[in-house]
């Protein structure tokens, strides 16, 4: 009995850091190396907000954002203080696979790309934490670590860069909704593009 | 407007060419890797009438595109029309696809060649004798590894005609069996119910009704209520069926759950049907028999028609247990024993129903064990219980034990010498219910034809079937000793007992001393061969005991102080078996040992198995044979030898690029428990050969011979 109160007034604190957002799941931590060497990982970003966009150069859908679109979200939100992390877990052999940080480096500088910082996850193991299935898939993770949108780039699942003109981005939405401290209005849509370039099972 | 009327005149010509008997087809774009086209189901179409216009696309192989919900990633193919004024286009037509796995993902595409009809409206002032063009601006995503947004301007003439218009001769009858094997709604009822994190879709109605449920799925129309890439259990009912499924984003992401539940449901038999699914409680009756027997796919011993079938197979397959080399030795105690009592026919009798009930009673703990693990959701097959080392070393020990008793050693209590005397009765039948449960314990690494299908049949049906069909395994395996004791004439035929019996008992002791060996060796693959000595260790320990206990036993009789060397006997055994026991659980599994040793045999190499190195072989085109094997399992080493190690199944490989890989079970492992598990197996030996054309993998029987594996190589290489 004695132990079951204890535990009961252990987890209130806990109860309280849990915002208004009644479905955000838990951020899963993950260590990754980026383009320049360095280990990288979720939980040094604790208290930031946290974009993470799935990325394959070499997929059409991420070829359509990366005309203007990404970039421009990318800057945006690292002026308001966002950490923007772009995630290559392409498997070697597969598209969209970078075979070491200077690889992915040039293809950062040729599209002019500013996230603050590109992972590579050749073995897939951060796009299964996240169950990460296209390019590109993106997440917003607020600043209590928390989940607080998934999904699509925005409402206007295509390839053709002349739909962005009249797509809802719902990663600008979230991060507003977010900086405001409200609920974000659409947590999750199904996300599209190709698939994440997985190593075969 | 001469020149209207010209091209007017010029169009309805070219109709009436068509009309006269020629098909009707829009031209063929080729946009990379598909070729699309329209084409009509009916040469022409009237004045406010309806027709179907299909979308013929010819995928380039191993390419695919995507059903109206993509699955994990893709996109779905669309149209858009642009149409004279007055005439509309409805919605496509979409017929079942096919899954296309993505290492963790789940799409749902189309491979090969598609035809997605739609519905073609004329408006009822279309002037009959015209020709209208239709345009579709098609746009889709193709994909292998990598996807290509690719797309196509499509045109079609259509002739305007009066009445009726007939079939389009070479498209009509396509798009007809098109639209018949679409789904369609078919009254059948549909509920499905959260429950925890397990999403259960029941539906019942007439065509399930009885239907082969086998490879049931739901395909559903949104993207965001199901887990695309999670199995999908199959409960089977008397009206219907019941899935499992995964619940998506919209069931378990928190906000409001969705009221309904659309999409197709497809069987294994091409029959699929539009389901909308309410929420609410599930019928009894989509559920309760079980999941559909799984095909077997092999002519091994023919697939289980139904329980009967599994229990006449499982009978059969016990009868054919007697002659496998894993119970010989055991039975050949038996023989000596029911030799004794040949004479005496009631002694007989009781000895065969006692040898009968050790037989079921061991079978069907065995059985209850082992369903009470799976169903703790551990993977475990049959022969589970010779994967543990402990058992092995104890069973080692205990068939030492025996056979020195046979060769007369020492004799255990009492009843051995006395045969047909004075010899305690109650002793004798318990001899015989132990002498049962050993051949069963024993029995299991010869997984007999016929056993094999009847035990994949059980495990999967709930549990007072597979309890049946274990029964009738015992019944087989016990059946000629219990017809041998109850039949008198085969009792006289018996020669009187005698001294030749002590002869004949000592003679099979040997088998005995084999069967010891065969474990010993079992134990080393499993334990290593620091264990290994230590069990030779007990082995000698054992039988010096049993050989003081002898002494002990001589000096009794002889009326001579015995206790201390009786003590010493047993003080010796129990210390064996200590030993056998400490050296089986501080043992290291020795797992790679056999995996990457070459197999034997000249040239051909067994690579380790894994599900990615299947996968990865596929991927190169190259034919593949599994061997599920075990060191316990003395088919398999009969067949590795016999049909697995020559030169010319070697040569065969070598020439058909093939692959050897080897599964070995020897110790637990749930990888290698849940691909038999996928072939609807429960024990070893199973052979698996996966064409290169990667078309689905055969089964190959049980008993090997050279010629089978070479043919089915070749075949696979063709």
């Amino acid at each position: 009995m004695p132990i079951t109160r204890r535990l009961v007034a252990a987890s209130l604190p806990l109860a309280v850091l849990v915002p208004t957002v009644a479905n955000a799941r838990p951020a899963p931590d993950f260590t990754a190396v980026d383009a320049d060497g360095k280990t990288r990982s979720l939980s040094e970003f604790r208290s930031k907000t946290v974009v993470l966009e799935w990325t394959n150069e070499g997929c059409p859908y991420v070829k359509k954002h990366y005309a203007g679109n990404m970039q421009g979200l990318q800057q945006a939100a690292r002026a308001d203080g966002v950490v923007w992390l772009t995630i290559a877990s392409s498997a070697p052999g597969k598209q969209g696979h970078f075979p070491d940080g200077a690889a992915a480096k040039s293809w950062m500088n040729a599209r002019g790309a500013k996230p603050t910082a590109l992972l590579l996850d050749p073995d897939g193991k951060v796009a299964t934490a996240y169950k990460a299935k296209t390019t590109p898939h993106m997440f917003v993770i607020d600043k209590a670590g928390l989940v607080v949108y998934e999904g699509a780039i925005d409402d206007k699942p295509t390839n053709k860069v002349e739909d962005i003109a009249g797509a809802k981005n719902l990663v600008a939405g979230a991060l507003t909704d977010v900086k405001a401290g409200r609920k974000v209005a659409t947590p999750f849509a199904t996300p599209y593009g190709c698939s994440v370039k997985y190593k075969d099972a | 407007m001469f020149l209207k009327r010209a091209v007017l005149a010029l169009k309805a010509l070219v109709a009436a060419t068509l009309l006269a008997g020629a098909a009707i087809a829009g031209p063929v774009v080729n946009s990379g890797h598909i070729e699309s086209q329209l084409v009509p189901q009916e040469a022409g179409i009237a004045p406010g009438g309806t027709i179907y216009v299909a979308l013929r696309q010819k995928i380039q192989q191993d390419w695919h595109t995507y059903w109206r919900n993509p699955g994990d990633a893709g996109e779905p193919t669309k149209i858009t029309w642009t149409l004279p004024a007055g005439w509309s286009a409805g919605d496509m037509v979409w017929p079942t696809p096919v899954k296309t796995r993505l290492g963790p993902l789940l799409d749902y595409a189309y491979k090969g060649e598609v035809l997605i009809p739609v519905p073609i409206t004329a408006p009822a002032d279309a002037q009959v004798g015209t020709t209208v063009s239709l345009t579709a601006d098609v746009a889709y995503l193709v994909c292998e590894q990598v996807c290509i947004p690719e797309d196509a301007k499509l045109t079609l003439l259509l002739p305007v005609v009066a009445g009726a218009p007939k079939p389009d001769p070479q498209w009509g009858v396509r798009i007809a069996d098109v639209l018949a094997k679409a789904p369609k709604p078919a009254g059948l009822k549909a509920t499905f119910k959260l429950e925890g994190q397990a999403l259960k879709l029941a539906v019942t109605g007439s065509p399930l009704k009885g239907a082969d449920m086998a490879g049931a799925y739901f395909f559903p129309y949104s993207s965001k209520v199901i887990e695309h890439a999670a199995d999908q259990a199959i409960e089977r009912g008397p009206e219907g069926l019941t899935l499992t499924l995964k619940p998506g984003y919209d069931f378990v992401g928190g906000g409001t759950a969705p009221t309904e539940l659309v999409g197709v449901l497809a069987l294994d038999s091409g029959a699929a049907w539009e389901v909308s699914a309410t929420a609410g409680e599930l019928p009894t009756t989509a559920a309760g028999l079980g999941a559909p027997p799984v095909k077997d796919k092999a002519s091994t011993g023919g697939a289980p028609g139904g329980l009967l079938g599994a229990l006449v197979l499982a009978f059969l397959g016990g009868l054919i247990l007697n002659l496998m080399p894993c119970v010989f030795p055991v039975l050949s105690m038996k023989a000596a024993s029911l030799a004794g009592h040949a004479h005496h026919a009631g002694k007989a009798r009781a000895q065969g129903l006692a040898f009968l009930a050790g037989v079921l009673a061991t079978f069907l703990i065995l059985a209850g064990i082992l369903l009470a693990v799976r169903a703790g959701g551990a993977a475990v097959g049959w022969g589970f219980q010779l994967q543990s080392p402990l058992v092995i070393a104890a069973l080692a020990l205990l068939m030492l034990l025996v056979a020195l008793n046979m060769s007369g050693v020492f004799e255990i209590g009492s009843s051995i010498q006395g045969v047909g005397a004075g010899a305690s009765s109650r002793d004798d039948l318990l001899g015989a219910f132990f002498t049962g449960a050993l051949a069963v314990v024993v029995a299991a690494p010869c997984t007999a034809p016929f056993m094999a299908g009847a035990l994949g049949y059980a495990l999967t049906q709930p549990a007072v079937v597979a309890l049946g069909v274990f029964t009738a395994l015992g019944l087989g395996f016990a059946s000629p000793f219990v017809a041998v004791a109850f039949i008198p004439a085969v009792l006289q035929r018996l020669p009187r007992p005698g001294v030749w019996m002590e002869t004949l008992k000592k003679g099979l002791a040997f088998p005995m001393y084999g069967a010891a060996l065969w474990l010993t060796w079992v134990f080393a693959q499993q334990a290593g061969s620091i264990a290994l000595g230590q069990v030779l260790g007990a082995g000698v320990l054992a039988a010096f005991g049993a050989w003081v206990y002898g002494l002990a036993q001589g000096r009794r009789s002889a009326a001579k102080a015995f206790l201390a060397q009786m003590v010493v006997g047993l003080l010796c055994l129990v210390a064996a078996l200590a030993l056998a026991i400490s050296a089986a659980l501080a043992a290291q599994p020795a797992t790679t040992t056999t995996a990457a040793a070459p197999s034997s045999g000249p040239g051909l190499v067994a690579e380790p198995w894994s599900p990615e190195r299947v996968a990865a072989l596929r991927a190169e085109g190259r034919p593949i044979l599994v061997d599920f094997t075990a060191a316990w399992c003395v088919t398999c080493q009969v067949n590795e030898k016999v049909a697995l190690s020559g030169g010319k199944v070697a040569e065969a490989f070598k020439a058909e690029n093939a692959v050897l890989l080897k599964a070995d079970w020897t110790n637990r492992d749930p990888v290698i428990a849940k691909a038999l598990a996928d072939f609807g197996r429960v024990g070893v030996p199973l052979y698996v050969v996966y064409p290169k054309s990667g078309g689905e993998p055969v089964i190959l029987p049980q008993l090997l011979t050279e010629g089978m594996v070479i043919e089915a190589i070749e075949k696979a290489g063709a």
